[in-house]
């Protein structure tokens, strides 16, 4: 609309701001039950119709992150054809096989286990997939539930930024800011293995009590069992095999990390279709669509704050409170995306984040480098703080808490609170001095 | 009398024993309840919000959770008769402190049975906050008398004045 009837630049900020605002408001709160896909493209949609953005800039904008797009598309479609083969049943039971009884044993495989799959098929398979596995297989043995579920949700941040493909996040921060696989696995390896122990370390202190016991090798379902279909299950792990070296090669390579996914979620599709695992109506349920409205909507959005040099503001800003330092950019960077994704979920703080950092492109190597780094870091890390969901989501189930009944989401956030910043603080130490 | 025992999986000879001393003192009626504790459901659907999907619903796997839960539940059950032989038995699901409360309304108990938390093969939990929330819970909204079973506390005595 103001694209025929010009504004000045005071206006067009303030109109974009406004909408920008209310949008990432909108995704904390979700008025009338909308989901934030729903959100964000009506945003994207109110400034593309109000001539905020123009539709040229905003279609440029999605096309440069096809590559965003395509990962997702690749990632949950391998995903969802490992699960139809039994993968992840198969590797519980196996799991449980190797702790030999013991619950505390268990514990500490079901970690390993998350952060495998976290590295191979990024945070949503061990969010998604591995949970609701492992639940059935610690109720199936008579376990304690909630020590093990735990495990698999906080294991999915904590492991995701091992490897570039472990969290879509890390790939819509590199798509901008590109680093090679050997800077990646200099500056997020070591910290990642670092905050890997610590959760593991802290969460075998609070839950000593409740591991102490052992478990019934008779209830543990057959291995065979675990396996849908022998041949599609032997394929599924030739394909595997070969996409996780792919991975590491394209990264190593910068080769488009989609095109890998994608290859291999076409394969693994290939074969559920001809042993007759899956059909493409099923296939297609196994993927989250809304997400890449929510991803477009959020694109665009950014964009058009971009444009009015806000996100610009909000780098500059960070930039000044770091002090010029290393050390003070790892800590903003970390803390500040930590902060973020709370507010407003990892993705659409990837992407503000995203906008920001241009500001930081002319720093030192490495302020920018550590700003990267540590944006990686807090936007995949931060997100346990809470765990169930964001801060607003907390703030209803501490409201529900006052009837007296317990809210289990809450359990989640006490030892999030407990446990997140101390990994928080401790990953950014180990990236500064990796620096 | 009618008793109400509140299986958790972990105590089933304790509720066993406590309503054999009822037993003693006139003809009672016993019900064990096992409750499906719908927490860990509610967390995973909460996980799966954070990642832009849609509850479990009628996900595959969701059928092999509420096999595994009947199971789970049958077998507590089972293993609580070998303590108590004539019981009616009653299978919830939802938050357990709540469905206690309401099932001691609803099949009119007279006392409930109920361990201070479940022991998963750790040294008895003593002292303070040894009681857990759910039986906090019944015991602060049981509509009727509630005894507290815990574990034998004899060697931490005599308390120092």
């Amino acid at each position: 609309m103001f694209l025929f009837f010009p504004l000045s630049e005071f206006w067009r900020t303030l109109f974009t701001s406004i909408i920008g605002l209310l949008t990432l408001a909108g995704i904390m709160t979700r008025p009338f039950r909308w989901s934030e896909a729903r959100i964000a493209m009506a945003g994207g949609g109110a400034l593309l119709l109000l001539g905020l953005i123009r539709p040229a800039d905003a279609a440029l904008t999605l096309l440069r992150d096809w590559n965003t797009f395509l990962f997702f598309l690749g990632m949950m479609g391998i995903s969802a054809m490992a699960e139809a083969a039994g993968l992840f049943d198969w590797l519980a039971v196996q799991a449980a096989r190797l702790a030999r009884r013991s619950a505390a044993r268990l514990f500490l495989n079901v970690f390993l286990l998350g952060t495998v799959i976290t590295m191979i098929f990024s945070n949503d398979a061990t969010a998604l997939i591995l949970t609701p596995v492992v639940y059935v297989l610690v109720t199936r043995l008579r376990l304690p539930v909630l020590p093990y579920l735990f495990a698999c949700t906080f294991i999915a941040d904590t492991a995701s930024f091992l490897l570039p493909i472990s969290n879509p996040i890390n790939i819509i921060i590199m798509s901008r800011y590109p680093l090679n696989l050997f800077s990646f696995l200099r500056l997020l390896f070591l910290p990642s293995v670092v905050v890997i122990t610590i959760n593991i370390g802290i969460f075998y202190l609070l839950y000593r009590s409740q591991l102490k016991g052992s478990f019934n090798i008779n209830n543990l379902p057959n291995v065979e069992k675990a396996v849908k279909h022998k041949a599609y299950f032997r394929y599924t792990l030739w394909v595997l095999a070969v996409v996780a070296p792919s991975y590491v090669i394209a990264s190593a390579f910068q080769f488009p990390l989609s095109a890998v996914a994608v290859m291999g979620a076409l394969l693994l599709l290939g074969g559920a279709l001809f042993w007759k695992r899956t059909t493409l109506l099923e296939a297609g349920k196994g993927i989250s669509w809304s997400i890449f409205g929510f991803i477009a909507g959020m694109f665009v959005v950014v964009r058009a704050i971009e444009d009015t040099g806000l996100t610009i503001k909000l780098g500059n800003l960070l930039l000044g409170l770091s002090g010029g330092s290393s050390f003070g950019a790892v800590m903003v960077g970390t803390f500040g995306s930590a902060l973020g994704t709370n507010l407003i979920n990892n993705v659409p703080m990837a992407v503000v984040m995203n906008s920001s950092l241009s500001s930081v492109q002319h720093a030192a190597p490495a302020i920018r480098n550590g700003f990267v780094a540590a944006t990686i870091f807090g936007c995949d890390l931060g997100p346990n703080l809470t765990t169930v969901g964001s801060l607003a989501t907390i703030l209803w189930l501490l409201i529900l808490r006052q009837r007296d009944v317990e809210v289990s989401g809450l359990d989640y956030f006490k030892v999030g609170v407990l446990v997140t910043p101390v990994m928080l603080f401790a990953g950014a130490l180990t990236i500064w001095l990796l620096l | 009398m009618r008793i109400l025992g509140c299986l958790d999986g972990t105590n089933a000879e304790q509720i066993g024993h406590a309503a054999q001393m009822f037993s003693a003192t006139e003809p009672l009626t016993i019900a064990l309840l096992t409750v499906i504790d719908i927490g860990p459901r509610e967390d995973i659907d909460r996980i799966r919000g954070r990642f832009w999907r849609p509850p479990m619903g009628h996900h595959p796997i969701t059928q092999e959770m509420q096999a595994v839960e009947t199971a789970a539940a049958q077998e507590i059950l089972r293993a609580a008769h070998a303590y108590v032989e004539k019981a009616e038995t009653l299978v919830r699901r939802g938050r357990p402190e709540l469905e206690i409360v309401n099932a001691a309304a609803e099949w009119k108990a007279d006392v409930i049975l109920v361990c201070s938390r479940a022991e998963y093969g750790e040294p008895p939990h003593l002292g303070p906050r040894s009681v857990g929330h759910v039986a906090r819970f019944v015991l602060d909204h049981a509509p009727c008398p509630v005894l507290l079973l815990r574990p034998l506390a004899g060697e931490q005595f005599p308390i120092s004045r």
